[in-house]
């Protein structure tokens, strides 16, 4: 019996932290988090002190972080309402940004791939995408060709966006607050 | 039902000690890491372009397809580094990096205000062991220090259109990293 009992701690002892590792480097953590919107940012990994989640989680994925230094990134893996984001619908991005030197939005698969496309068109960066009057702006990640500001999707069922300010004022994503504007994200037209 | 309650929370417990002994080992024993990956471009202490990203090969997951990059992979463990980097109109940054993907050191084409950044990378025990005087001509010389013998220099530079992109390459082609003895 009390063999028994040693393997069966053993067991779940090893099941349940492998699982909790694979999750946590897979899914990222919460630690550190600023989020805004749909938006979330890890200011802390670009940095000496990243926990030890986001190290785990970098060197698994093989990724080097973009240092804070240099600038900061905000991820979006669902949109405002919480649903997913889906290649197969609309997706509009539009708002204001932050105040930044130069922004750049690209779109990728799950694991960090660029979406194929004839155009080569992976996303979007503040000097070429097309401004409204009002200092806003609009674009739409759509499997269909669109005018305007359209990164094509591929019909891809699951996406990452992500917004990347550079040269962004110190500070900026050291605190959640109402002092950032990020641009909402909704979806339409999903099947 | 209550005869198994022991082993299951002794289980936990143990669960909870082998997640955070495999989280924290996890960075040392990871073996396609981005050092790993950035290693194979080729020889450390040299500037390699980095291939620019396509959907079905990229050397790291989530590169920004704005920028173009090159990378120094270093080893300082013979002696300190010159990086010299040309600056372009857009924006131009230099990130180091520990050999654990750290960052501990970025600076861009605004923050140097020269038409090329030139700076000094050597670890702890070289600085100590600059001759006072070159301390001292070396005043508007820029050093960095690395907290680990091995690491990596991420250069970047931003290509506003895309037109621009083979003037942009031409330009970051004449970064450099060269040992200084």
């Amino acid at each position: 019996m009390r063999v028994i009992f040693v393997l069966i701690a053993l067991a779940v002892g090893i099941v349940s932290g492998l699982g909790l590792t694979w999750l946590a480097s897979a899914r990222g953590s919460n630690f550190g988090a600023v989020q805004i919107g749909a938006w979330t940012a890890w200011p802390k990994s670009g940095t000496v002190n990243a926990d030890p989640y986001a190290r785990a989680t970098f060197a698994r994925a093989g990724e080097l972080p973009l240092g804070l230094g240099d600038g900061i990134a905000f991820v979006a893996t669902a949109d405002n309402t919480g649903s997913p984001l889906d290649g197969r619908c609309d997706i509009h991005i539009e708002g204001r940004l932050p105040l930044a030197r130069f922004w750049t939005l690209t779109v990728y698969d799950p694991r960090g791939r660029l979406i194929d496309n004839v155009a080569e068109r992976y996303g979007y960066n503040s000097a070429e995408v097309v401004w409204r009057s009002d200092a806003t702006m609009e674009i739409v990640l759509a499997p269909r060709a669109r005018g305007g500001n359209w990164i094509p999707t591929a019909g891809r069922e699951r996406l990452v966006a992500i917004l990347r300010l550079y040269d962004a004022p110190v500070g900026f994503g050291s605190r959640s607050g109402d002092n950032a504007d990020l641009p909402a994200i909704r979806q339409e037209f999903c099947p | 039902m209550r005869t198994y309650t022991l082993p299951l929370i002794a289980g936990l417990v143990l669960g909870g000690l082998v997640h955070i002994v495999t989280t924290l080992t996890m960075p040392r024993v990871a073996s396609e890491d981005a050092f790993a990956r950035l290693a194979r471009l080729g020889p450390p202490n040299v500037v390699q372009l980095i291939p620019e990203s396509t959907p079905t090969q990229a050397i790291l997951p989530r590169m920004d397809p704005a920028f173009l990059s090159a990378i120094c992979v270093y080893d300082l463990s013979s002696a300190a580094l010159r990086v010299r980097v040309p600056t372009t109109p857009d924006y131009t940054s230099i990130s180091f990096y520990t050999r654990y993907g750290l960052a501990y050191y970025a600076l861009n084409d605004h923050a140097a205000g020269a038409r090329t950044i030139e700076l000094d990378l050597m670890t702890a025990a070289q600085r100590a062991a600059l001759p006072e005087d070159e301390e001292i001509t070396a005043a508007d010389r820029l050093i960095v220090e690395s907290p680990t013998s091995e690491g990596m220099v991420m250069i970047r530079v931003l290509v506003r259109e895309r037109g621009l992109r083979d003037e942009v390459r031409a330009r970051l082609a004449e970064a450099s990293c060269s040992p200084t003895s």
